[in-house]
Protein backbone atom coordinates (compact mmCIF):
# COMPACT_ATOMS: atom_id res chain seq x y z
CA UNK A 1 0.00 0.00 0.00
CA UNK A 2 1.19 3.05 -0.77
CA UNK A 3 0.24 6.12 1.97
CA UNK A 4 2.41 8.29 -0.04
CA UNK A 5 0.29 7.99 -3.49
CA UNK A 6 -2.87 8.69 -1.20
CA UNK A 7 -1.60 11.74 0.34
CA UNK A 8 -0.95 13.22 -2.96
CA UNK A 9 -4.08 12.50 -4.79
CA UNK A 10 -6.06 13.98 -1.93
CA UNK A 11 -5.62 17.54 -3.14
CA UNK A 12 -6.88 16.33 -7.00
CA UNK A 13 -10.12 15.30 -4.78
CA UNK A 14 -10.88 18.36 -3.01
CA UNK A 15 -11.67 20.48 -6.59
CA UNK A 16 -14.49 17.60 -6.84
CA UNK A 17 -15.75 17.42 -3.20
CA UNK A 18 -17.67 20.68 -4.26
CA UNK A 19 -19.46 18.89 -6.90
CA UNK A 20 -20.49 16.34 -4.49
CA UNK A 21 -21.65 18.93 -1.61
CA UNK A 22 -23.59 20.85 -4.63
CA UNK A 23 -25.22 17.71 -5.84
CA UNK A 24 -26.27 16.75 -2.49
CA UNK A 25 -27.24 20.15 -0.92
CA UNK A 26 -29.33 20.88 -4.20
CA UNK A 27 -31.00 17.74 -4.15
CA UNK A 28 -31.40 17.51 -0.37
CA UNK A 29 -32.93 21.27 -0.36
CA UNK A 30 -35.18 21.16 -3.63
CA UNK A 31 -36.38 17.41 -2.77
CA UNK A 32 -37.57 18.61 0.46
CA UNK A 33 -39.78 21.18 -1.63
CA UNK A 34 -40.92 19.15 -3.74
CA UNK A 35 -42.19 16.56 -1.20
CA UNK A 36 -44.53 18.85 0.70
CA UNK A 37 -46.95 19.21 -2.16
CA UNK A 38 -46.49 15.51 -2.47
CA UNK A 39 -47.17 14.73 1.38
CA UNK A 40 -49.90 17.00 0.96
CA UNK A 41 -51.46 15.23 -1.85
CA UNK A 42 -51.23 11.91 -0.34
CA UNK A 43 -52.84 12.92 3.36
CA UNK A 44 -55.86 14.53 1.40
CA UNK A 45 -56.41 12.22 -0.58
CA UNK A 46 -57.33 14.16 -3.43
CA UNK A 47 -58.48 11.70 -6.55
CA UNK A 48 -56.40 11.01 -8.92
CA UNK A 49 -53.58 12.63 -7.52
CA UNK A 50 -52.98 10.78 -5.01
CA UNK A 51 -52.68 7.67 -7.04
CA UNK A 52 -50.37 9.01 -9.22
CA UNK A 53 -48.58 10.13 -6.58
CA UNK A 54 -48.56 6.89 -5.18
CA UNK A 55 -47.40 5.20 -8.15
CA UNK A 56 -44.15 7.83 -8.57
CA UNK A 57 -43.16 6.53 -4.99
CA UNK A 58 -43.56 3.35 -5.56
CA UNK A 59 -41.59 3.40 -8.87
CA UNK A 60 -38.49 5.86 -7.49
CA UNK A 61 -38.42 3.27 -4.00
CA UNK A 62 -38.77 -0.09 -6.52
CA UNK A 63 -36.26 0.59 -8.90
CA UNK A 64 -32.39 1.07 -8.92
CA UNK A 65 -31.17 4.49 -8.18
CA UNK A 66 -28.68 3.83 -10.80
CA UNK A 67 -31.04 2.98 -13.40
CA UNK A 68 -33.24 6.33 -12.83
CA UNK A 69 -30.24 8.47 -13.40
CA UNK A 70 -30.03 6.14 -16.64
CA UNK A 71 -33.51 7.44 -17.40
CA UNK A 72 -33.03 11.26 -16.38
CA UNK A 73 -29.87 11.77 -18.65
CA UNK A 74 -30.73 9.86 -22.15
CA UNK A 75 -34.61 10.66 -21.26
CA UNK A 76 -35.01 14.27 -20.47
CA UNK A 77 -33.62 15.26 -23.33
CA UNK A 78 -36.58 13.65 -24.91
CA UNK A 79 -39.14 14.55 -22.91
CA UNK A 80 -38.05 18.21 -23.68
CA UNK A 81 -37.96 17.81 -26.91
CA UNK A 82 -41.57 16.26 -26.83
CA UNK A 83 -42.45 19.66 -25.18
CA UNK A 84 -40.94 22.01 -27.80
CA UNK A 85 -37.57 22.42 -26.02
CA UNK A 86 -34.44 21.54 -29.35
CA UNK A 87 -32.14 20.25 -26.98
CA UNK A 88 -30.10 17.00 -28.12
CA UNK A 89 -28.25 16.34 -24.68
CA UNK A 90 -28.36 17.58 -21.59
CA UNK A 91 -25.48 18.41 -18.96
CA UNK A 92 -24.75 15.43 -16.66
CA UNK A 93 -24.69 17.27 -13.75
CA UNK A 94 -28.38 18.65 -14.24
CA UNK A 95 -29.15 15.52 -15.05
CA UNK A 96 -28.15 13.90 -11.67
CA UNK A 97 -29.51 16.77 -9.72
CA UNK A 98 -33.29 16.42 -11.30
CA UNK A 99 -32.91 12.58 -10.92
CA UNK A 100 -32.22 13.13 -7.18
CA UNK A 101 -34.49 15.79 -6.78
CA UNK A 102 -37.38 13.68 -7.85
CA UNK A 103 -36.01 10.58 -5.81
CA UNK A 104 -35.87 13.18 -2.78
CA UNK A 105 -39.41 14.21 -3.53
CA UNK A 106 -40.81 10.99 -3.09
CA UNK A 107 -38.75 9.69 -0.68
CA UNK A 108 -38.90 12.60 2.16
CA UNK A 109 -42.76 12.82 1.30
CA UNK A 110 -43.07 9.70 3.13
CA UNK A 111 -41.36 11.23 6.06
CA UNK A 112 -43.66 14.15 6.48
CA UNK A 113 -46.67 12.20 5.82
CA UNK A 114 -46.40 9.84 8.92
CA UNK A 115 -45.10 13.40 11.03
CA UNK A 116 -48.05 14.97 9.92
CA UNK A 117 -50.43 12.45 10.33
CA UNK A 118 -48.88 11.69 13.99
CA UNK A 119 -50.32 15.32 15.18
CA UNK A 120 -53.87 15.10 17.00
CA UNK A 121 -56.59 16.65 15.12
CA UNK A 122 -57.07 18.12 18.34
CA UNK A 123 -54.17 21.13 17.56
CA UNK A 124 -55.74 21.56 14.16
CA UNK A 125 -59.10 22.44 15.55
CA UNK A 126 -58.11 24.74 18.64
CA UNK A 127 -55.93 26.62 15.95
CA UNK A 128 -58.50 26.94 13.84
CA UNK A 129 -61.04 27.75 16.21
CA UNK A 130 -59.39 30.66 17.12
CA UNK A 131 -59.53 31.79 13.48
CA UNK A 132 -55.94 31.17 12.49
CA UNK A 133 -55.25 30.94 8.82
CA UNK A 134 -54.22 27.48 7.41
CA UNK A 135 -50.69 28.79 6.80
CA UNK A 136 -50.64 30.24 10.22
CA UNK A 137 -51.82 27.38 11.89
CA UNK A 138 -49.15 25.47 10.00
CA UNK A 139 -46.39 27.53 10.74
CA UNK A 140 -46.65 28.40 15.04
CA UNK A 141 -48.52 24.83 15.75
CA UNK A 142 -48.21 21.79 13.13
CA UNK A 143 -44.64 22.70 11.74
CA UNK A 144 -42.93 22.71 14.67
CA UNK A 145 -44.63 19.96 16.29
CA UNK A 146 -43.79 18.10 13.57
CA UNK A 147 -40.39 18.64 13.17
CA UNK A 148 -38.74 17.24 16.16
CA UNK A 149 -40.66 13.64 14.61
CA UNK A 150 -39.43 14.18 10.82
CA UNK A 151 -35.85 14.72 11.49
CA UNK A 152 -34.64 11.45 12.12
CA UNK A 153 -36.15 10.35 9.06
CA UNK A 154 -34.99 13.38 7.22
CA UNK A 155 -31.56 12.99 8.56
CA UNK A 156 -31.38 9.78 6.95
CA UNK A 157 -32.36 10.73 4.07
CA UNK A 158 -29.39 12.99 3.59
CA UNK A 159 -27.13 10.72 4.35
CA UNK A 160 -28.66 7.82 1.75
CA UNK A 161 -28.42 10.65 -0.70
CA UNK A 162 -24.33 11.58 0.16
CA UNK A 163 -23.87 7.67 -0.85
CA UNK A 164 -26.64 7.83 -3.55
CA UNK A 165 -24.60 10.76 -5.20
CA UNK A 166 -21.71 8.52 -5.73
CA UNK A 167 -23.06 7.32 -8.82
CA UNK A 168 -23.84 9.73 -10.74
CA UNK A 169 -20.10 9.41 -12.59
CA UNK A 170 -22.18 6.69 -14.08
CA UNK A 171 -24.05 9.33 -16.52
CA UNK A 172 -20.39 10.89 -16.93
CA UNK A 173 -20.36 13.76 -13.95
CA UNK A 174 -16.64 14.05 -12.44
CA UNK A 175 -17.72 13.95 -8.29
CA UNK A 176 -15.45 12.62 -6.14
CA UNK A 177 -16.44 8.70 -7.57
CA UNK A 178 -15.66 10.21 -11.18
CA UNK A 179 -12.36 11.61 -10.43
CA UNK A 180 -11.25 8.07 -8.72
CA UNK A 181 -12.24 6.26 -12.02
CA UNK A 182 -10.31 8.53 -14.13
CA UNK A 183 -7.17 7.96 -12.05
CA UNK A 184 -7.49 4.42 -11.96
CA UNK A 185 -7.56 4.45 -15.46
CA UNK A 186 -4.36 7.45 -15.41
CA UNK A 187 -2.43 4.52 -13.29
CA UNK A 188 -3.30 1.53 -15.63
CA UNK A 189 -4.97 -0.27 -12.95
CA UNK A 190 -1.95 -0.09 -10.79
CA UNK A 191 -3.31 2.04 -7.61
CA UNK A 192 -6.90 1.06 -7.30
CA UNK A 193 -6.55 0.12 -3.75
CA UNK A 194 -5.01 3.53 -2.70
CA UNK A 195 -7.47 5.35 -4.80
CA UNK A 196 -10.79 4.29 -3.84
CA UNK A 197 -9.46 3.94 -0.27
CA UNK A 198 -8.59 7.44 -0.15
CA UNK A 199 -12.22 8.12 -1.69
CA UNK A 200 -13.87 5.53 1.12
CA UNK A 201 -12.17 7.97 4.23
CA UNK A 202 -13.48 11.43 2.29
CA UNK A 203 -17.27 9.74 2.12
CA UNK A 204 -16.74 8.63 5.57
CA UNK A 205 -15.35 11.74 6.78
CA UNK A 206 -18.43 13.50 4.43
CA UNK A 207 -20.88 11.89 6.56
CA UNK A 208 -19.30 11.99 9.80
CA UNK A 209 -19.56 15.46 9.46
CA UNK A 210 -23.36 15.54 8.22
CA UNK A 211 -24.24 13.14 10.83
CA UNK A 212 -22.74 16.18 13.56
CA UNK A 213 -24.66 18.65 12.21
CA UNK A 214 -27.82 16.87 11.87
CA UNK A 215 -26.66 15.34 15.82
CA UNK A 216 -27.24 19.46 16.22
CA UNK A 217 -30.58 19.16 15.33
CA UNK A 218 -31.58 16.61 17.22
CA UNK A 219 -30.62 17.87 20.37
CA UNK A 220 -32.80 20.73 19.97
CA UNK A 221 -35.62 18.27 18.88
CA UNK A 222 -35.13 16.38 22.47
CA UNK A 223 -35.69 19.42 23.36
CA UNK A 224 -38.98 20.04 21.94
CA UNK A 225 -40.18 16.31 21.91
CA UNK A 226 -39.76 16.59 26.38
CA UNK A 227 -41.72 20.09 26.57
CA UNK A 228 -44.55 18.78 24.17
CA UNK A 229 -44.64 15.65 26.37
CA UNK A 230 -45.16 13.39 23.25
CA UNK A 231 -43.26 9.86 23.76
CA UNK A 232 -42.74 8.38 20.07
CA UNK A 233 -40.69 5.90 19.69
CA UNK A 234 -38.00 6.65 16.69
CA UNK A 235 -38.99 3.94 14.78
CA UNK A 236 -42.77 5.20 14.34
CA UNK A 237 -41.07 8.89 13.58
CA UNK A 238 -40.28 8.28 9.92
CA UNK A 239 -38.18 5.62 9.61
CA UNK A 240 -40.65 4.52 6.86
CA UNK A 241 -39.36 4.13 3.86
CA UNK B 1 -76.14 39.45 19.39
CA UNK B 2 -76.20 35.49 18.38
CA UNK B 3 -79.09 34.65 15.98
CA UNK B 4 -79.04 30.92 14.67
CA UNK B 5 -81.67 30.15 11.85
CA UNK B 6 -82.62 27.59 10.29
CA UNK B 7 -79.28 25.62 10.59
CA UNK B 8 -78.98 21.87 9.18
CA UNK B 9 -76.00 19.32 9.46
CA UNK B 10 -75.36 16.34 7.78
CA UNK B 11 -73.01 13.22 7.67
CA UNK B 12 -73.50 11.87 4.64
CA UNK B 13 -77.65 10.28 4.77
CA UNK B 14 -78.27 10.99 7.97
CA UNK B 15 -79.18 13.95 9.49
CA UNK B 16 -77.58 15.61 12.49
CA UNK B 17 -78.72 18.64 13.13
CA UNK B 18 -82.36 19.27 12.02
CA UNK B 19 -83.99 23.12 11.54
CA UNK B 20 -82.30 24.33 14.67
CA UNK B 21 -83.02 28.27 15.68
CA UNK B 22 -81.86 29.90 18.50
CA UNK B 23 -81.47 33.10 19.48
CA UNK B 24 -78.61 34.50 22.51
CA UNK B 25 -78.34 37.56 23.45
CA UNK B 26 -75.23 39.62 24.97
CA UNK B 27 -73.96 38.17 28.36
CA UNK B 28 -76.51 35.31 28.56
CA UNK B 29 -75.54 31.58 29.74
CA UNK B 30 -77.22 28.93 27.83
CA UNK B 31 -76.72 25.40 28.10
CA UNK B 32 -77.39 22.39 26.48
CA UNK B 33 -78.35 19.21 27.42
CA UNK B 34 -79.63 16.09 26.06
CA UNK B 35 -78.94 12.65 24.93
CA UNK B 36 -75.36 11.28 23.74
CA UNK B 37 -75.53 11.64 19.71
CA UNK B 38 -78.25 14.12 19.53
CA UNK B 39 -76.09 16.71 18.68
CA UNK B 40 -74.70 19.24 21.11
CA UNK B 41 -71.04 19.12 20.26
CA UNK B 42 -72.08 19.18 16.07
CA UNK B 43 -73.72 22.16 16.91
CA UNK B 44 -71.06 24.02 19.23
CA UNK B 45 -68.96 23.04 16.25
CA UNK B 46 -71.22 24.42 13.16
CA UNK B 47 -71.17 27.98 15.08
CA UNK B 48 -67.52 28.25 14.98
CA UNK B 49 -67.45 26.34 11.47
CA UNK B 50 -65.07 23.44 12.45
CA UNK B 51 -68.08 21.31 10.90
CA UNK B 52 -69.81 23.19 7.81
CA UNK B 53 -73.38 23.04 7.92
CA UNK B 54 -75.34 22.50 4.55
CA UNK B 55 -77.56 25.37 5.18
CA UNK B 56 -78.71 28.20 7.63
CA UNK B 57 -77.51 31.30 8.70
CA UNK B 58 -75.92 32.45 11.42
CA UNK B 59 -75.74 36.46 12.77
CA UNK B 60 -72.77 37.40 14.99
CA UNK B 61 -72.16 40.69 16.56
CA UNK B 62 -73.86 42.84 13.55
CA UNK B 63 -72.96 40.45 10.69
CA UNK B 64 -75.18 37.71 9.26
CA UNK B 65 -73.01 34.95 7.38
CA UNK B 66 -74.86 32.06 4.62
CA UNK B 67 -73.70 28.72 5.77
CA UNK B 68 -74.54 28.10 2.59
CA UNK B 69 -72.03 29.88 0.82
CA UNK B 70 -69.78 31.34 3.16
CA UNK B 71 -66.42 32.37 2.04
CA UNK B 72 -62.95 31.57 3.67
CA UNK B 73 -62.62 34.89 4.66
CA UNK B 74 -66.24 35.27 6.23
CA UNK B 75 -65.30 31.90 7.92
CA UNK B 76 -61.80 33.40 9.28
CA UNK B 77 -63.67 36.23 10.77
CA UNK B 78 -66.54 34.19 12.46
CA UNK B 79 -63.99 32.30 14.08
CA UNK B 80 -62.46 35.17 15.04
CA UNK B 81 -65.17 36.63 17.17
CA UNK B 82 -65.84 32.91 19.12
CA UNK B 83 -63.82 30.67 21.00
CA UNK B 84 -63.79 26.95 21.91
CA UNK B 85 -62.98 25.17 24.53
CA UNK B 86 -62.79 21.84 23.86
CA UNK B 87 -63.33 18.58 26.27
CA UNK B 88 -59.36 17.43 25.75
CA UNK B 89 -58.33 20.94 25.96
CA UNK B 90 -56.48 21.19 23.50
CA UNK B 91 -53.49 23.25 24.41
CA UNK B 92 -50.60 23.85 22.09
CA UNK B 93 -48.42 21.12 23.02
CA UNK B 94 -45.35 23.12 21.39
CA UNK B 95 -45.93 25.78 23.44
CA UNK B 96 -45.77 27.00 27.09
CA UNK B 97 -48.31 27.96 29.06
CA UNK B 98 -48.26 31.91 28.63
CA UNK B 99 -47.36 31.32 24.71
CA UNK B 100 -50.68 29.39 24.60
CA UNK B 101 -52.54 32.10 25.73
CA UNK B 102 -50.48 34.99 23.80
CA UNK B 103 -50.13 32.93 20.40
CA UNK B 104 -53.30 34.13 18.49
CA UNK B 105 -53.18 37.76 19.82
CA UNK B 106 -49.84 38.30 18.26
CA UNK B 107 -50.89 36.02 15.25
CA UNK B 108 -54.21 36.24 14.66
CA UNK B 109 -55.23 39.67 16.26
CA UNK B 110 -51.88 41.15 15.59
CA UNK B 111 -50.93 42.86 18.55
CA UNK B 112 -47.43 43.61 20.10
CA UNK B 113 -45.84 41.09 21.98
CA UNK B 114 -45.88 42.98 24.77
CA UNK B 115 -49.83 44.20 24.54
CA UNK B 116 -50.28 40.31 24.09
CA UNK B 117 -48.27 39.37 27.27
CA UNK B 118 -49.95 41.60 29.89
CA UNK B 119 -53.36 40.87 28.57
CA UNK B 120 -52.50 36.72 28.58
CA UNK B 121 -51.02 37.41 32.40
CA UNK B 122 -54.16 39.35 33.27
CA UNK B 123 -56.20 36.57 32.11
CA UNK B 124 -53.56 33.77 34.04
CA UNK B 125 -54.09 35.77 36.91
CA UNK B 126 -57.86 35.34 36.38
CA UNK B 127 -57.96 31.14 36.53
CA UNK B 128 -55.64 31.07 38.94
CA UNK B 129 -52.57 29.92 36.99
CA UNK B 130 -49.97 33.15 36.07
CA UNK B 131 -47.66 31.00 38.43
CA UNK B 132 -47.59 28.45 35.43
CA UNK B 133 -47.29 30.73 32.96
CA UNK B 134 -43.57 28.98 31.87
CA UNK B 135 -44.61 25.35 32.34
CA UNK B 136 -45.39 23.33 29.16
CA UNK B 137 -49.24 22.00 29.10
CA UNK B 138 -48.54 18.13 29.60
CA UNK B 139 -46.74 19.42 33.07
CA UNK B 140 -50.10 20.36 34.47
CA UNK B 141 -53.24 18.77 35.69
CA UNK B 142 -56.19 18.39 33.26
CA UNK B 143 -58.08 20.44 35.58
CA UNK B 144 -55.11 23.11 34.88
CA UNK B 145 -54.65 22.22 31.37
CA UNK B 146 -58.62 23.26 30.79
CA UNK B 147 -58.48 26.58 33.25
CA UNK B 148 -55.82 27.52 31.00
CA UNK B 149 -57.63 27.06 27.30
CA UNK B 150 -60.21 28.70 29.45
CA UNK B 151 -57.74 31.84 29.61
CA UNK B 152 -56.34 31.68 25.99
CA UNK B 153 -60.17 31.61 25.10
CA UNK B 154 -60.84 34.65 27.04
CA UNK B 155 -57.83 36.32 25.67
CA UNK B 156 -59.18 37.03 22.58
CA UNK B 157 -61.96 39.20 23.70
CA UNK B 158 -64.75 36.72 21.80
CA UNK B 159 -68.62 38.17 21.73
CA UNK B 160 -69.40 34.16 22.71
CA UNK B 161 -67.07 31.25 24.11
CA UNK B 162 -68.37 27.54 23.27
CA UNK B 163 -67.60 24.98 26.07
CA UNK B 164 -68.34 21.80 24.69
CA UNK B 165 -68.13 19.45 27.90
CA UNK B 166 -65.10 21.35 29.51
CA UNK B 167 -65.21 18.81 32.19
CA UNK B 168 -66.03 15.58 31.54
CA UNK B 169 -62.55 14.19 30.44
CA UNK B 170 -61.58 15.67 33.90
CA UNK B 171 -60.73 13.25 37.20
CA UNK B 172 -63.33 13.85 39.62
CA UNK B 173 -61.70 15.53 41.88
CA UNK B 174 -60.61 18.18 39.06
CA UNK B 175 -63.48 18.91 38.34
CA UNK B 176 -64.71 21.63 40.67
CA UNK B 177 -62.01 24.05 39.93
CA UNK B 178 -62.72 23.79 36.72
CA UNK B 179 -66.86 24.51 37.04
CA UNK B 180 -66.16 27.51 39.55
CA UNK B 181 -63.34 29.42 36.54
CA UNK B 182 -66.21 28.82 34.39
CA UNK B 183 -69.07 30.22 37.10
CA UNK B 184 -66.66 33.23 37.37
CA UNK B 185 -66.51 33.48 33.75
CA UNK B 186 -69.96 33.62 33.31
CA UNK B 187 -69.98 36.15 36.31
CA UNK B 188 -68.49 38.40 34.22
CA UNK B 189 -70.80 38.90 31.64
CA UNK B 190 -69.73 36.70 28.75
CA UNK B 191 -71.78 35.24 26.66
CA UNK B 192 -71.67 31.68 26.85
CA UNK B 193 -73.24 28.47 25.03
CA UNK B 194 -72.00 25.34 27.28
CA UNK B 195 -72.90 21.94 26.85
CA UNK B 196 -72.31 19.59 29.81
CA UNK B 197 -73.61 16.95 31.93
CA UNK B 198 -73.21 18.58 34.82
CA UNK B 199 -76.83 18.94 35.73
CA UNK B 200 -76.94 20.87 39.15
CA UNK B 201 -74.46 23.01 37.28
CA UNK B 202 -76.20 24.04 34.85
CA UNK B 203 -78.85 24.76 36.83
CA UNK B 204 -77.08 27.00 38.61
CA UNK B 205 -75.37 28.82 35.99
CA UNK B 206 -77.33 29.04 33.27
CA UNK B 207 -80.08 31.54 32.25
CA UNK B 208 -82.02 29.07 29.60
CA UNK B 209 -81.51 25.41 29.01
CA UNK B 210 -82.15 23.73 25.74
CA UNK B 211 -82.87 20.56 25.91
CA UNK B 212 -81.63 18.38 22.35
CA UNK B 213 -82.90 15.63 20.88
CA UNK B 214 -82.48 13.54 17.93
CA UNK B 215 -81.07 16.93 16.47
CA UNK B 216 -83.63 18.99 17.34
CA UNK B 217 -84.23 21.59 19.99
CA UNK B 218 -86.93 19.57 22.25
CA UNK B 219 -87.33 22.31 24.68
CA UNK B 220 -86.02 25.22 25.92
CA UNK B 221 -86.83 27.81 29.08
CA UNK B 222 -85.42 28.85 32.38
CA UNK B 223 -83.69 26.04 34.60
CA UNK B 224 -86.09 25.52 36.91
CA UNK B 225 -88.57 25.05 34.04
CA UNK B 226 -86.28 22.52 32.16
CA UNK B 227 -85.58 20.83 35.44
CA UNK B 228 -88.12 20.70 37.77
CA UNK B 229 -91.25 21.26 35.87
CA UNK B 230 -90.66 19.54 32.47
CA UNK B 231 -94.32 18.79 30.80
CA UNK B 232 -92.01 17.42 28.13
CA UNK B 233 -91.74 13.36 27.72
CA UNK B 234 -88.40 12.92 26.52
CA UNK B 235 -86.85 15.78 28.77
CA UNK B 236 -88.66 13.98 31.79
CA UNK B 237 -87.47 10.57 30.65
CA UNK B 238 -83.80 11.72 29.82
CA UNK B 239 -83.55 13.77 33.51
CA UNK B 240 -84.94 10.81 35.24
CA UNK B 241 -82.09 8.33 33.25
CA UNK B 242 -79.49 10.55 34.29
CA UNK B 243 -80.69 11.07 37.92
CA UNK B 244 -80.87 7.45 38.66
CA UNK B 245 -77.54 6.71 36.69
CA UNK B 246 -75.59 9.23 38.50
CA UNK B 247 -77.30 8.42 41.72
N1 LIG C 1 -67.33 13.58 11.77
C1 LIG C 1 -68.46 12.85 11.81
N2 LIG C 1 -68.78 12.03 10.80
C2 LIG C 1 -69.93 11.30 10.82
N3 LIG C 1 -70.82 11.33 11.82
C3 LIG C 1 -70.56 12.14 12.86
C4 LIG C 1 -69.37 12.94 12.92
N4 LIG C 1 -69.38 13.64 14.07
C5 LIG C 1 -70.54 13.28 14.70
N5 LIG C 1 -71.23 12.40 13.98
C6 LIG C 1 -72.56 11.83 14.35
O1 LIG C 1 -73.42 12.90 14.58
C7 LIG C 1 -74.28 12.64 15.65
C8 LIG C 1 -74.21 13.76 16.67
O2 LIG C 1 -72.95 13.72 17.30
P1 LIG C 1 -72.51 14.76 18.41
O3 LIG C 1 -71.11 14.45 18.76
O4 LIG C 1 -72.82 16.11 17.94
O5 LIG C 1 -73.47 14.36 19.61
P2 LIG C 1 -73.45 14.88 21.11
O6 LIG C 1 -74.83 15.32 21.42
O7 LIG C 1 -72.35 15.85 21.32
O8 LIG C 1 -73.17 13.53 21.90
P3 LIG C 1 -72.35 13.31 23.27
O9 LIG C 1 -73.25 13.69 24.40
O10 LIG C 1 -72.06 11.84 23.27
O11 LIG C 1 -71.11 14.15 23.20
C9 LIG C 1 -73.91 11.28 16.19
O12 LIG C 1 -74.79 10.34 15.68
C10 LIG C 1 -72.53 11.06 15.66
O13 LIG C 1 -72.29 9.70 15.45
MG1 LIG D 1 -70.57 15.85 22.46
Amino acid sequence: MDIQYMIEIFPRFLLVIPITILIVVLSAIFGLMLSIPVAAIRIRKIPVLSQMMGAYISFTRSTPILLQLFLFFFGLPVLLQLIGFDIMKIDAITAAVACLIVFNGAYMSEVLRPAYLAIEKGQHEAAESLGYTPFQKMKTVIIPQMAPIALPGLGNAIIHLIHDSSLVFAIGVVDIMGMATIMSGDTFGMKQVEVFLTVALIYWGISMISEQLIRLLERRKKKVLKNTGYKLKEEEAGYSV
Amino acid sequence: MLNIEHLDLSFGDSKVLDDINLEVHKGEVITFIGPSGTGKTSLLRCINLLEKPDGGRITLGGDTYDYGSITKKETLDLRRKTAMVFQQYNLFKNKTVLENVMDAQIVVQKKSKAAARDKSMAELARVGLEAKADAYPHQLSGGQQQRVSIARALAVEPEVILFDEPTSALDPELVGEVLKTIGEVAGSGMTIILVTHEMSFAEDISDRVVFMDRGKVAEEGPPQQIFRHSNHARTQQFLRKFYTASH
